[in-house]
């Protein structure tokens, strides 16, 4: 029996249609439900019809960006393996035993601003699915010898990512782009520090003492659950996890005076230029925030006066795109070129500084902003139609200020935002003293001015 | 289980062409997938790579009555989307769009389906790119994804599966807009359509994008028969040479005889769960060269195409095959250079993980059909897959996408049978299937190297010397004994190596 319901529940999963968007008043159509534990734990319930199916996700709100000290670059990352290697209760190969008899989607992934460890599976399964994770959230254990040796998967990590020159211009760039932040490295960190990393077993177990910890955490329940389901099991498995001490401090970044460079000599892909600009933290508050993200679908996406001159008419460029990250800190905003030939990679630049000149002054009609946020509602709208894609997007919101309410809030914000608006945010941040130009092609120097 | 039964209706009877249908009333939109049986092996012999550039011409370029340009204008608002992918035996158009703008997006589907303007300049364009994957991408961007495509060169060599679906340098040069013309005629047919739908559209809809497309090109499709993986003759080893290569990347694979269309497949997934599960650490191989001796980032096996490994957490829909293969992927591994560079203890080494690797991942695989699963890991493996296989379908899109391979395989719901079949399969079954189907004697094994270690690597392969694993002081010293054990069984493990050529990476896929 329990194996049909699986079966109808694939087949039942479904975005529902509540009418025309438009009318819509959150752009999330199911309530958010949260509930904060004792020990500053949130809990987080999306009911969702997906008959038998969830998706648990635990949000870490620790990540790259919290590598402050020397030499500890992409330990955030190498502690999400670390977390697979075992308890007391469940050592490695019993976690796996337990993980694969339930039969759940399972894995981990880290990045700047935060770590999200996430399982998709059959809901009936949801209590052990908290007992394994709260077990290893609280009562990790491994030995040094564990450490050393998946230090060596890690080092297997970066050589994969390595074999792709744009993996290898990343980690410039950002060296390149920031100073003092800790977004001067990449998730994955420095060769050198990866290459130390067997080394840093005592730093490791301060890491965790640190980090998992219940104030830094979120769990996300989407999908055949409702909320007070889920809040018993969380008060059940982890009401006891202790509170921590450690409040993290961050650099921040001072201000960038002068445009800045990074090149890398490489002529076995096509040339590629990056136009890089410092960009604020996202806040749902902060209209420049949106402003930017549509100015970028505006002046860069497939519609765009630029992407039809240079890559339809004129051939010059393979492909353009303009996109912002969220953050939690300033980071970058980045317009991408894969050129044709390297010979055009001055004009290139030269007329996406113009395109963005030109906006600074004469922006744009009402109606290419009236689609540009009908194109972002109607995306996001599309995309929600199973409990790992919603329970995704939550933990965005969830890793950038602690609150998934804020994706309702961005996107009532995005319909706020003029044309005005869009001015101002090009006037502010795409400006030179913000802009680090990145670059690849066969030539020793990038040649860009 | 009525709701599962109204839900998938097979409508072949009713239609010109094949329907697969999967009603969801509740969604709030609609994906349509219009396959063609044809794929890259409907090219013709010196213009490999045609049924891809006149895909990719029909999804970059625009119609009898819109350019490019005013599609995605017209378009961008709603966040409406289509692509193509483009297989072996089949190209699938998909089309996605909320159900408020159905009836405005429909004829711009209808148009690019029956009329594509194939214009000139779309043409340059999108050969630009096809010319550039083919000369540069495929080389650099992913050691590993070169790895496996190159594993395919070898095990098809001399058939119509040989080349990728992009093509060649050479063919793709020779590619012009009227043969393009002429393909999407010969090619894109009434006669060889599926039409498929899912989510909130009326039968009102149905019937007239059925009517519509019964007015493809009504040229009679002849299908080509799909090349067979050749067996080599032991096996068969081809080192490429690259600059710069961080690591050895390795794809090894020999040919297997059935595919999801056979009753033993769900034997075989068992065994190949148990061996090496896509990116789960419970496999053997994950185990022994990730786990326990940190080799790399992940081992897996697979019995039958898996696209976009390095991406896809499960195995998406779109590339049904009647030609198979057994493979083992083992992600790069370190090379003697740079474990010199990172341990003092290791300067006097001259390969480095590869052969153990190999050695290692082939010697699971002999373990496997030699003493086959036990009891408990039958079990433990057949619960995990009936659960995990229902993942494969968590959105419309996937779960129209396997319903329509289904119907490639000669099945109509491959997701609901192999739980049927997984259910009433025992581990005689397992191990008897292991038995009949997987070799090791005769594989052929692909490897992108740095320059560095290609010549040592391909002497210690050729003369079978003995590779043992070349660990940190540090990790060796905390190795449990039955570890060191196996590994000095491994170290001297006896390939059937017949061969080793080492081609550099600029000549390859010629």
């Amino acid at each position: 029996m329990k194996t049909l319901l699986l079966i109808i529940a694939a087949l039942m999963i479904v975005s529902v249609w509540n009418g025309p968007l438009a009318a819509q008043a959150k752009i999330l159509p199911y309530p958010i439900n949260q509930k904060q534990l004792p020990n500053g734990l949130n809990v987080v319930t999306v009911q969702f019809d997906s008959p038998g199916l969830a998706a648990l996700y635990i949000v870490v709100r620790v990540g790259s960006r919290n590598e402050v000290e020397q030499g500890v670059t992409g330990f955030a990352h190498f502690f999400e393996h670390m977390m697979f290697r075992g308890t007391e209760k469940y050592s490695r190969d019993k976690y796996n035993d337990v993980l694969k008899s339930i039969g759940a989607g399972a894995n981990a992934n880290t990045w700047f601003d935060r770590t999200i460890y996430h399982m998709t599976g059959d809901a009936t399964k949801l209590e052990t699915m908290f007992e394994i994770e709260a077990d290893r959230f609280m009562n990790l254990k491994y030995t040094e010898h564990d450490f050393k040796t998946e230090a060596g998967a890690v080092k297997g990590e970066y050589t994969k990512n390595n074999a792709s020159p744009y993996a290898q211009l990343e980690e410039n760039l950002l060296n390149t782009a920031f100073d003092k932040h800790t977004y001067k490295h990449t998730t994955m960190g420095f060769l050198k520090d990866v290459i130390d990393m067997p080394n840093q077993y005592t730093y490791s177990l301060e890491f965790f003492n640190r980090y998992y910890r219940p104030e830094y955490s979120t769990i996300v329940v989407v999908g055949d659950a409702n909320a007070e389901q889920v809040n018993a099991l969380a008060e059940k498995y982890f009401g006891m996890w202790q509170h921590g001490t450690h409040l993290s401090a961050v650099p921040p970044e001072p201000p960038q005076d002068t445009v800045r460079y990074t090149h890398l000599e490489n002529g076995s892909i096509p040339p590629y230029l990056g136009l890089n600009f410092k960009t604020p933290a996202y806040s749902d508050q902060d209209i420049n925030v949106p402003a930017i993200d549509v100015l970028n679908a505006i002046l860069f996406s497939e519609t765009s006066f630029l992407y039809k001159k240079l890559v339809l008419e004129e051939q010059k460029v393979r492909n353009l795109s303009g996109d912002m990250l969220f953050t939690r800190d300033p980071y970058l905003s980045s317009i991408e070129v894969s050129l044709v030939k390297k010979e055009d990679l001055q004009y290139v630049k030269d007329e996406i500084l113009k395109a963005i000149e030109d906006f600074k002054k004469n922006g744009t009609t009402d109606k290419n902003l009236i689609e540009t946020k009908s194109r972002m509602k109607y995306s996001y709208a599309m995309s929600i139609d199973n409990p790992s894609t919603i329970a995704n997007s939550l933990s965005t919101f969830i890793t950038l200020i602690g609150d998934p309410e804020s994706l309702n809030r961005m996107y009532a914000l995005y319909e706020k935002v003029t044309v005005d608006d869009l001015k101002a945010a090009a006037t502010k941040y795409y400006v030179p003293s913000g802009l680090t130009v990145a670059t690849i092609s066969a030539d020793a120097q990038g040649g860009v001015k | 289980m009525k709701t599962l039964i109204l839900t998938i209706l097979f409508s072949a009877a009713v239609f010109a062409q094949p329907v697969i249908e999967l009603k969801q009333p509740k969604s709030n939109k609609i994906v349509m997938k219009i396959r063609f049986a044809n794929g890259s092996i409907a090219d013709p012999k010196g213009k490999e790579g045609l049924t891809y550039a006149a895909a990719q011409l029909i999804t970059q370029g625009g119609t009898k009555e819109m350019t490019y340009s005013e599609i995605q204008d017209k378009i961008y608002p709603w966040a409406a989307g289509y692509n193509v992918l483009v297989d072996k035996e089949v190209t699938t158009f998909t089309f996605m769009v909320h159900v408020d703008f159905l009836d405005q997006f429909y004829p711009i589907v209808k148009g690019l389906l029956l009329s594509p303007s194939f214009a000139e300049a779309d043409f340059h364009r999108v050969m630009k790119n096809q010319q550039n994957y083919v000369d540069q991408v495929i080389r650099a961007s992913s050691d590993e994804e070169y790895s496996k495509k190159a594993l395919e060169d070898l095990l098809f060599r001399g058939t119509n599966y040989q080349h990728k679906v992009q093509g060649t340098s050479e063919s793709v040069t020779s590619i012009t807009l009227e043969d393009i013309k002429q393909h999407f005629t010969n090619a894109f047919t009434k006669n060889n359509v599926t039409i498929g739908i899912a989510g909130n559209y009326s039968e009102t809809f149905l019937k007239q994008i059925t009517s519509d497309l019964a007015q493809l090109s009504g040229k009679k499709f002849v299908s080509s028969k799909a090349g067979k993986a050749n067996t080599p003759d032991g096996v068969q080893v081809e080192i490429i040479a690259k600059d710069n290569a961080f690591g050895s990347a390795v794809f090894t694979g020999t040919p297997l005889a059935i595919t999801r269309s056979s009753k033993e497949f769900a034997a075989l997934m068992v065994a190949n769960s148990y061996l090496g599960e896509h990116r789960k650490s419970y496999g053997q191989l994950y185990q022994k060269l990730r786990e326990t001796r940190s080799m790399n980032y992940g081992d897996y096996s697979y019995i039958e195409w898996y696209n976009n490994g390095g991406g896809n957490m499960l195995p998406p829909s779109g590339v049904p095959r009647s030609s198979n293969y057994f493979s083992l992927w083992i992600r790069p591994v370190q090379i003697a250079k740079q474990l010199k560079n990172q341990y003092a203890e290791l300067s006097g080494i001259t390969v480095g993980h590869a052969h153990f690797a190999l050695r290692m991942a082939i010697r699971e695989v002999d373990l496997i059909v030699k003493k086959g699963l036990t009891k408990e890991a039958f079990e433990a493996t057949r619960t995990f897959l009936r659960s995990y296989t229902k993942l494969y379908v968590q959105t419309p899109n996937e779960q129209l996408g396997y319903l329509m391979d289904s119907r490639f395989y000669g099945r109509k719901d491959f997701i609901t049978e192999v739980d049927k079949e997984l259910a009433t399969l025992t581990v005689k079954d397992v191990n008897a299937a292991v038995k009949k189907y997987w070799r090791t004697n005769n594989m052929f094994v692909a490897i992108i190297t740095d320059k560095s270690e290609a010549d040592a690597l391909a002497k210690s392969l050729k003369e079978n010397t003995a590779s043992p694993m070349a660990y940190s002081d540090a990790v060796k010293a905390g190795l449990p004994k039955d570890v060191l054990t196996e590994d000095d069984i491994v170290a001297t493990y006896k390939l059937n190596i017949k061969n080793v050529t080492i081609v550099d990476s600029k000549d390859t896929f010629q």
